[in-house]
């Protein structure tokens, strides 16, 4: 029946433009009726954007959009609301200390007078986690479930709207492999149920899973739109990049040798809930290998990284370090023997934004004698060791060394931090999630530097939530599950899917304190 | 006994009710430090009111009058921070302290100007004010009440259903904690936060006309509100933003103020501790309580961040 | 013209449409009030001191000297990330050191200045304390501390320590008769502007001005202490103790402003009087607007200050027949709120400038294929 094949929405030459930037060019995207259909782009390449336009947290600067054939304009949420479109965001909009029932509730509140009335939200609510399979507790307060609830909290906000275009923001980005299956079946059920899906992803392993069709975007413009049933992997990946990528690094075998870092028992407290972060951990790390800690976010790897390089204090356990106890130094003690630390978060921690870019270079070495005598700052020499690294690692800036890193690209901020750590030359390089928002293309640089490191005969600890890093850039692999190690591996003699059942706590094995 | 009893009760309905006004604008996601300059400029307002229409309204209706007056001050007012704080995105501390000190400038120029004309002597014209506050206070048996504290506890109702039991205040309060959530599901987060500092307008401008008015009939505007609109930040912090908590640490640390108002005429005289001391004691009460309950603070997760909804 | 001119000229160019914007405010207020003086009114807040030379020249000097202290003191503690409002506060415990030292202790000037220093250090390294350790929001902590400084001092002067207050002045001795020694020397100026209060005070500010100008952006403990300001989390990272830090900007901001107190009364500019229980000093505060006006930075804030003491004179000089001598404050107060967005003019106006230039720099940095 031709009825099926009708488009429920459709985006057609959609352009948007921020200052000095085009985050959507000229894009066409055509969602059937009841199909599941994935947006695939590298980071940057203006998916989100191209959502967000949808759900009307953007005015698109030209281009229409159509709803079941008619022109439609998408000024606000509430308009996207009224047309029945909803969306589950990467970075859940739920109010922490509001309870699960009032998040769903919110903005569209069922009252009698004057007063908020639940009880019939309560029941409509229940029911709709039954039809879906969407368990969830209505009386919990957020800050308090599991990051799973969240997300089903998320998805009965739009079922409770009576969405029928659900939009999906990288929705598996927090979610353990088994999660994961289960979020892959309950979109099949809601495509099934009539729902039409659309969903952002750069995993190409889930679109081959559940999608029907696929649109790729790449910087901004769209390569195409395929059927799944028709394509491969590899082509979805050269439509994505625009070229053949190899997805492993050359790198030739690995060589340890002693010692450099010795964690024993180590135990670090919680700052959100009275159980410990990290329980009893105990490994190490030694001079010509990169270790990496893969899991789950959430299961105490922020908490450990911090432990260790000193942001936070430890409440059990030793941590020895090039032969000293390390587990009471200050975090400069711990920078001095050789200690360096690429953060997880990097304009948290890793700059400070309002520095010029120089001034970031020399943050952990200013106190040297190299760059300051009697307390005043040799401007001379924080310049020309800041050239240096710029040009060594190719940091882009609009004014060079003066640049204010606030308005620096990710990429390139991201170098910077790379560049200052690495040319302390370290005895142990603590690299935190070191390519999260890059492209292809650093990543790659990035990998080759952590090698070239380890080739040097230095030890990296590499902490990463992206499984094919891990599997291509570690020598021995640690999973942590919920603040314990779970098991230790060589990645050449473990599956992916073998990884995601330990990161899930679904399997465990013990973990030797010291190779 | 009942002297300290009269002066507390006085104190805590001031201290709560802009308590309760700052509580509201934090709610929203609006820091508002110049409590202080909203209770002149509502105080001011409502004792014009009964300065010039003092004998010619029947009492009723003058009540009713010159507090409107001085919430509709207070909300004007408080709109300059609002505007400053939310549509500008300024930083709100700043914006705050300059509506203080613009505050005690506004008064002393306007009264000043008042008397003046009003005098046409030739010397520097004083900034005060003389009015009657019959209207307000009402003697019940050994007791006498003002009609402040029946509608600051009228008002602490009001505020706590409002805030709780009101679709209203549930999209108020998602603006100060998480305006991105608030946002996506198509609340005005700017409307909301211009509601949040309009009320604490309201409630600073009725608080700052319950300070002045029931104590005394003459107010000499260049002594401003002595620091009660800080205080009252220190009760919302100490109340951790909750209605109720409020009213109780209002009380508390209107104990301490009264104190200095009865220290010469009652037993605390033999103490022999001047009014200075005793001036000094709500402050550092404060500090002492807000030292041991600012670790686990829960503020509203996004007060103070000014709601940029273009922002990338 | 390079990067760092040009942010320098943007800054000031917003600073003074606030200047021009708080003035005009100012104006329709004086029309409000009398119409017909309104123009004569004005003139005189513009012309400030030299309505009145020299003598107005004089009192303008002696007001801007503790003025540039407050001023440092605010900006200092805002290039540090603090506010400090307290700076008040500070102020009146450094004029208790300064006139206990003076009328008791009889020590030379100098002495008394340090002390003043020392008291207002201290006042200002609580908040510090209870901020980094307690977790306490400064702002609050320095409020509170104004007043309790307030009842503090006026109980000491008062009745706690016999000797400072005279009764019939109802005022604090006066320093020429009681300890002539603790007066800040002149080297003549009293006698060019014929006052009795205009002395070196004012070059030992510019001097105090300059000395946190160096520390601020030629020094390891400047760039850790602005490090903090701007990111206290990359600070730890880096090595450096947040919390010390917090408490020694406090300290110093404090410090600066109780030199300044130590400046003011020292050149013998006025007395204290203790009766007035319920004002801090206003000066204390107006540092805020000198602080703003200048964008935290020390040698602006010279002049920024210059400005402040130039219109409050001004505005001392209305015909008090016509006008209030707080409209000045009223003026200073609408100008601080315009601060509020000064950055935000420096912004708008950066923005409208650099839409282009951001064109250009976005093309330049591509390259390795960057993403956000």
């Amino acid at each position: 029946m031709l009825m099926e094949n009708d488009y429920i929405i459709e985006m057609l030459g959609i352009t948007k433009e921020f200052p000095g930037i085009k985050a959507n060019d000229n894009i066409t995207l055509q969602l059937k009726r009841g199909e599941i259909h994935a947006l695939l782009g590298e980071n940057g390449a203006g998916k989100s954007t191209l959502m967000s336009i949808l759900f009307g947290l953007y005015q698109p600067t030209s281009g229409i959009i159509k709803k079941n054939g008619k022109e439609v304009k998408i000024s606000s949420p509430n308009d996207a609301n009224d047309l029945n479109i909803g969306m589950v965001h990467q970075h859940f909009k739920l109010v922490e200390c509001f309870s699960v029932l009032d998040n769903i509730i919110l903005g569209v509140e069922p009252t009698k007078g004057l007063f908020l009335e639940k009880k019939g939200a309560r029941k409509k609510v229940m029911e709709l986690s039954e039809k879906y399979g969407l368990k969830v507790d209505p009386d919990a307060l957020v800050s308090d479930i599991t990051v799973g609830m969240q997300q089903r909290t998320e998805i009965l906000k739009m079922l409770y709207r009576d969405n029928e275009v659900l939009i999906f923001d990288e929705p598996t980005a927090v979610l353990t492999p088994q999660e994961i299956s289960e979020l892959m079946k309950i979109m099949k059920n809601l495509a099934k149920e009539g729902k039409s899906i659309l969903f952002i992803t750069h995993k190409l392993n889930e679109i081959m899973e559940v999608a029907d069709r696929c649109t790729i975007l790449r910087k901004g413009k769209c390569v195409g739109t395929v059927k799944i049933a028709d394509t491969s992997k590899e082509e979805l990946s050269r439509m994505m990049v625009g070229r053949n990528v190899s997805f492993s690094v050359d790198k030739k075998e690995a060589e340890p040798g002693e010692t450099v870092l010795q964690v024993e028992h180590m135990t670090v407290p919680s700052k959100a809930h009275s159980n410990d972060a990290v329980k009893d951990v105990s490994f190490n790390v030694r001079r010509g290998e990169i270790v990496c800690i893969a899991g789950i976010d959430g299961n105490g790897q922020t908490e450990f990284v911090h432990g260790l390089t000193g942001l936070e204090k430890i409440s059990g356990g030793t941590i020895t370090f090039a032969g000293h106890d390390i587990t009471k130094a200050s975090i400069r003690e711990r920078s001095k023997l050789g200690m360096s630390h690429i953060p997880e978060d990097r304009h948290k921690h890793g700059l400070v934004l309002d520095y010029t870019l120089e001034q970031n270079m020399v943050l952990q070495r200013y106190w040297q004698p190299e760059f300051q005598s009697g307390g005043f700052i040799k401007s001379k020499a924080v310049r020309d060791y800041s050239e240096k690294l710029i040009d060594q690692y190719d940091v882009r800036s609009g004014q060079g060394a003066v640049t204010v890193t606030r308005g620096m690209s990710g990429g390139n901020q991201q170098k910077a931090i790379i560049a200052r750590e690495i040319d302390k030359d370290p005895e142990l390089l603590v690299a935190v999630q070191p390519t999260r928002g890059l492209d292809v293309g650093a990543i790659e640089y990035i990998h080759n530097q952590l090698v070239a490191q380890r080739d040097k005969g230095k030890a990296v600890l590499l902490i990463s939530l992206e499984l094919d890093e891990v599997m291509d850039v570690s020598d021995r692999i640690l999973v942590m599950y919920e603040g314990r190690l779970v098991g230790q591996f060589d990645p050449k003699e473990i599956t992916v899917e073998e990884l995601g059942l330990y990161m899930a706590g679904a399997k465990k094995k013990d973990v030797p304190a010291k190779v | 006994m009942f002297l300290l009893i009269k002066f507390t009760l006085l104190y805590a309905v001031v201290l709560m009710l802009v308590a309760l006004g700052g509580m509201f604008s934090e709610r929203s996601g609006v820091i508002n430090i110049a409590l202080e300059g909203i209770m002149v400029i509502g105080g001011l307002a409502g004792v014009f009111v009964l300065s010039l229409l003092g004998d010619k309204m029947p009492a009723p209706l003058l009540v009713a009058v010159s507090i409107l007056v001085s919430a509709l001050a207070g909300i004007i007012y408080s709109l300059l921070l609002g505007f400053s704080a939310i549509t500008l995105k300024a930083d709100q501390t700043i914006g705050g302290t300059a509506l203080n000190m613009l505050a005690t400038a506004i008064a002393i120029v306007i009264v000043k100007a008042f008397n003046n004309s009003a005098a046409t002597g030739n010397g520097a014209a004083s900034a005060k004010l003389t009015y009657s506050n019959a209207a307000f206070i009402y003697k019940i048996g050994p007791f006498t009440i003002n009609i402040f504290l029946i509608i600051g506890i009228l008002l602490l109702i009001c505020s706590y259903v409002f805030l709780f039991r009101t679709k209203w205040g549930l999209r108020l309060r998602s603006c100060g904690e998480h305006p991105q959530a608030a946002d996506s599901v198509g609340i005005n987060v700017y409307q909301w936060r211009y509601i949040g500092v309009a009320i604490s307008g309201a409630l600073g401008g009725i608080g700052g006309f319950a300070y002045i008015v029931p104590s005394v009939t003459t107010w000499n505007f260049e002594v401003g509100v002595a620091g009660a609109g800080f205080l009252a930040l220190a009760v919302m912090i100490f109340g951790q933003w909750k209605p109720f908590n409020i009213a109780a640490a209002a009380v508390f640390f209107a104990v301490f103020r009264s104190l200095a108002n009865i220290s010469d005429s009652t037993v605390l005289a033999n103490l022999g501790l001047s009014k200075n001391i005793y001036s000094m004691m709500p402050f550092i009460a404060s500090m002492i309580i807000l030292a041991f309950t600012s670790k686990n603070s829960k503020a509203p997760k996004a007060e103070g961040i000014p709601y940029d909804k273009g922002a990338r | 013209m390079s990067e760092k001119t040009k942010n320098a000229l943007l800054s000031i160019v917003a600073s003074l449409v606030c200047i021009v914007l708080g003035l005009a405010v100012g104006f329709l207020v004086l029309t409000c009030i009398n119409a017909d003086n309104a123009l004569d009114g004005m003139a005189r807040i513009i012309k400030g001191g030299f309505h009145l030379k020299p003598k107005g020249i004089g009192s303008e000097i002696a007001q801007a000297a503790p003025l540039i202290m407050t001023g440092l003191s605010v900006a200092f503690a805002f290039k540090t990330g603090l506010f400090n409002i307290g700076a008040a506060g500070q102020y009146t415990v450094g004029v208790f050191g300064a006139l206990y030292f003076a009328l008791i202790l009889h020590m030379p000037w100098y002495v008394c200045l340090l002390a003043a220093m020392i008291c207002g250090a201290v006042w200002g390294a609580v908040p510090g304390i209870f901020k980094a350790y307690f977790n306490v929001n400064e702002v609050i902590t320095s409020i509170m501390f104004n007043w309790i400084g307030l009842y503090l001092v006026n109980e000491l002067m008062y009745t706690g320590v016999p000797g400072m207050y005279d009764q019939k002045t109802t005022r604090t001795y006066k320093l020429s008769s009681a300890s002539p020694s603790s007066l800040i020397p002149d080297l003549g100026l009293n006698a060019v502007f014929k006052t009795n209060s205009t002395t070196i005070a004012i070059f030992l500010a510019v001097a105090f001005a300059i000395v946190v100008y160096v520390i601020l952006s030629k020094t390891t403990f400047g760039y850790e202490l602005k490090a903090c300001g701007f990111n206290k989390d990359a600070a730890k990272y880096a090595g450096i103790n947040e919390k010390r830090n917090i408490v020694l900007s406090m300290t110093i901001s404090g410090a600066l402003a109780g030199i300044g107190a130590g400046l003011y009364f020292l050149s013998g500019a006025s007395e204290w009087n203790p009766q007035v229980s319920t004002a801090l000093p206003a000066v204390g505060f107006n540092g805020i607007p000198v602080a703003l006006l200048a964008l935290s930075n020390p040698i602006g804030v010279i002049f920024a200050a210059i400005f402040v003491a130039h219109i409050s004179v001004g505005g001392s000089y209305l015909p008090t027949k016509y006008y209030q001598p707080e409209i000045a404050d009223l003026i200073v107060a609408v100008i601080i709120y315009l601060c509020a967005f000064v950055m935000l003019f420096k912004e708008m106006i950066r923005r409208s400038l650099g839409k282009k230039k951001r064109a250009e720099e976005a093309a330049k940095e591509s390259g390795k294929g960057e993403t956000k």
